[in-house]
């Protein structure tokens, strides 16, 4: 079933953030974006693992006021941005045309344009959400909680 | 007070009373108790169960809302705290808040405490060295602070006796400057950290890699299996309380001996005001106590108190005990008490790279950490401009790195495999430091804390002989690891404050003359002597290794000398 884009009636963010205020869209359009750099394949993606919330919550608690700015003004200006680059909206664009363009923001120079910060900061933190997320550390990548072992000549 | 009768009096009169549930506390504790007296442990802060108060221990990485990390605003009203390398989102709940019990800083010193039963046994390091005659005869052969009243022969059966409890795991290196002791087996060092012992042997005499020295069972013993403790499962989540009992702490190892003998009473939530002191009978007869839930101050009483409150707080408990007798604070009749406070000088790191032996790496995880260098300087004569030397931590490891460019499949792809790059290799400086008369801590003269006892004040700066040998452990770390092959070399200058190395010692030293320190060789206060302290503020000098086992080994003598000195009733 699919379910409507209205579906939280709220138009917020769907966890509490204490910082950062997200409409639903901008939270659906960071799903999408870390859903783009990891995507549902035979195993889960970004979305399905929820790593958009994940980044959310970071940002909220871990990051700086300033980087929060930043990441917000990224956030604010990622869809006319993309659309200049792209000629179609983020939600529109083939999968092909987002990697493009997200390519560009990643090579970008410029470090301190909000929409490159809000790129890297949400890049780095889907990737940590992802690492470590209960799926890839009992699936893909796996954490030992108790080794029970040291073996300083293991064989590279 | 509450109930002045003579029931109420009894109730509140024990053998011994313990200040402090830490490493030192807890031996004392369990001292006591085994030998049949009744034993009133006091603790400042909220009881800490083995096991059962270790929320986090068996949490995955994924089950912390941050990953670990603590969230800024907690950063930012915890900036002490948050400098500790321990204090993170699974352990924090062991560290005091910055907020919660304020000092004054007249130079900025990180004071890192654990207020809970188990203090800071349960988030230290673990590393556990013995003490040589080469530290023990430091002070009276490079003439500053004043001579240890002991030496290793005293300390030696004492070092025995805990390490056999404890459980320490270790090697019998055969060295002269850091005597072996009771060992279970040691975490052996991996491939690139034996490379490093190896070009030390060929290159270098007197310098020594050894692995690292450490209060884990490797390999239990019945004594241990009979604290209710088993084999270290190299976890390395230490900090969070090992359910496991894999490493010492009170919580897994002294408090729960000492309760099982029903003859301890342990009474969290009580912060000291001060040690009471009967001028008719020239001793102390007992503490003064505030309950911090209810905020009543509560006598107990005592023919023996031994104060383990950490080394700063000893000396603040001590200092606050005024009478007509010691107007400056309990046995402080030379004025000394407080001064004279050092600690361990961290504040170098060096780093490196080795390209060889690229067929190994290493599998599990190493609780030791892995390796350790002895002081090589100055230990059989005078060598240097500075004085006294430093200790060294090594250790080796391959980084795992992942491709981290690509967008989507590619991305994902590359996130499951990782890429073995070089070793790294790196090391970090203990240097001992120079007691001096002006780094010392005091009562500030206004200030209070929430229960009516004054701050402490601290003032304790690096000087120029630590500059030395910062400069100086640089040098030779250079130069060791070029002589074994190590490329891309970088040192760092931590700009750590005082205080964070969590070694901080003295203020009430121990000597032989009242005149100039103030406990004896078997630590009591020269001028009251059923009063002990055998924790970090005991300390005529620092020496280079971690100070924790020497305590142990201390107070367990201390007690030993206690009970003696009781039954003859002489206390």
């Amino acid at each position: 079933m699919v379910l409507p884009a209205c579906y939280r009636n709220s138009g917020k963010a769907s966890i509490a953030l204490q910082n950062l205020s997200i409409s639903e869209d901008q939270e659906n359009l960071l799903a999408e974006l870390t859903e783009t750099l990891i995507p549902e394949t035979t195993t889960p993606g970004a979305k399905s693992l929820k790593l958009h919330l994940f980044v959310l919550k970071m940002v909220d608690d871990c990051y700086t006021a300033d980087n929060q700015k930043l990441f917000m003004e990224g956030l604010a200006g990622f869809n006319d941005h993309f659309s200049k680059q792209a000629g179609s909206s983020f939600a529109d664009a083939s999968p092909e045309k987002r990697r493009e363009v997200l390519k560009g923001i990643q090579d970008s120079k410029q470090k301190d344009d909000p929409v490159k910060k809000f790129y890297d900061i949400t890049k780095s933190k889907t990737i940590q959400g992802y690492l470590n997320s209960k799926y890839v550390m009992t699936n893909i990548v796996k954490y030992e909680l108790v080794p029970g072992r040291y073996n300083g000549y293991f064989p590279a | 007070m509450a109930n002045l009768t003579i029931d109420s009096v009894k109730e509140r009169t024990f053998d011994v009373i313990v200040i402090g549930s830490g490493a030192s506390g807890g031996w004392a504790a369990k001292e006591f108790t085994e030998k049949g007296l009744k034993t009133l442990v006091l603790e400042r802060g909220r009881p800490v169960e083995h096991v059962k108060d270790y929320p986090t221990t068996n949490m995955f990485p994924y089950e912390f809302e941050h990953r670990n990390e603590i969230p800024r605003k907690e950063q930012e009203e915890n900036p002490i705290a948050n400098r500790c390398y321990a204090y993170h989102e699974d352990t924090r709940h062991f560290f005091v808040k910055d907020a919660e019990h304020p000092y004054v800083q007249e130079k900025p010193f990180d004071w890192i405490r654990g207020y809970q039963v188990g203090g800071k046994s349960l988030i230290w390091a673990r590393q556990t060295q013995r003490w040589s005659d080469f530290d023990f005869e430091g002070p009276a052969r490079d003439e500053f602070a004043v001579d240890w009243p002991i030496r290793y022969k005293d300390i030696a059966p004492w070092y025995s006796y805990v390490e056999r409890f404890a459980g320490i795991s270790g090697n019998k290196d055969g060295l002269a400057e850091l005597p072996d002791g009771e060992f279970l087996p040691a975490f052996p060092l991996n491939a690139a950290e034996d490379h490093f012992k190896n070009a030390l042997k060929e290159k270098f005499p007197n310098r020594y890699l050894i692995s690292a020295r450490c209060a884990h069972l490797s390999k239990p013993n019945q004594i241990h299996f009979d604290q209710g403790r088993v084999q270290c499962q190299n976890r390395v989540l230490c900090q969070r309380g090992c359910p496991f009992g894999g490493y010492f702490s009170s919580n897994a190892s002294t408090l729960p001996w000492a309760q099982k003998t029903g003859n301890l009473t342990l009474r969290p939530f009580s912060v000291v005001h001060s040690i009471i002191y009967d001028e008719g009978k020239g001793k102390a007869t007992g503490v003064k106590v505030i309950d911090t839930n209810t905020k009543e101050e509560i006598d107990f009483f005592a023919r023996v108190v031994f104060v383990n409150a950490s080394a700063l707080n000893t000396n603040l408990i001590l200092l606050n005990s005024t009478s007509n007798r010691f107007p400056q604070g309990l046995g402080n009749d030379n004025g000394l008490m407080g001064k004279y406070v050092a600690f361990h000088n961290y504040s170098a790191t060096i780093s490196a790279e080795y390209d060889g032996l690229k067929e190994y790496k290493t599998d599990g995880r190493n609780p030791a950490g892995g390796g350790y260098i002895p002081r090589f300087r100055n230990v059989f004569k005078q060598e240097t401009d500075f004085l006294r030397g430093y200790a060294a931590a090594f250790s080796a490891r391959r980084r795992e790195s992942r491709d981290s460019k690509g967008i989507g499949e590619e991305l994902k792809d590359n996130l499951a495999k990782t890429e073995l790059g070089p070793w790294q290799v790196g090391s970090h400086m203990m240097g001992e430091t120079i007691p001096k008369e002006n780094n010392y801590v005091r009562l500030d003269k206004s200030q209070k804390d929430a229960w009516g006892v004054p701050l402490i004040s601290v003032k304790v700066e690096y000087d120029e002989n630590d500059r030395q040998i910062r400069k100086d452990y640089y040098e030779q770390m250079r130069e060791m690891f070029e002589a074994a092959g190590f490329t891309n070399i970088k040192t760092r200058d931590t700009d750590r404050n005082p205080g964070l190395d969590i070694h901080e010692m003295g203020g009430v030293r121990m000597g032989h003359d009242p005149k100039t320190s103030l406990l004896n060789g078997w630590h009591q206060l020269h001028a009251c002597k059923n009063v002990f302290v055998t924790d970090g503020a005991c300390m005529t000098s620092t020496g280079t290794q971690n100070p924790t086992l020497t305590y142990m080994a201390f107070t367990a003598r201390a007690a030993d000398y206690a009970m003696n000195e009781m039954k003859k009733q002489n206390l």
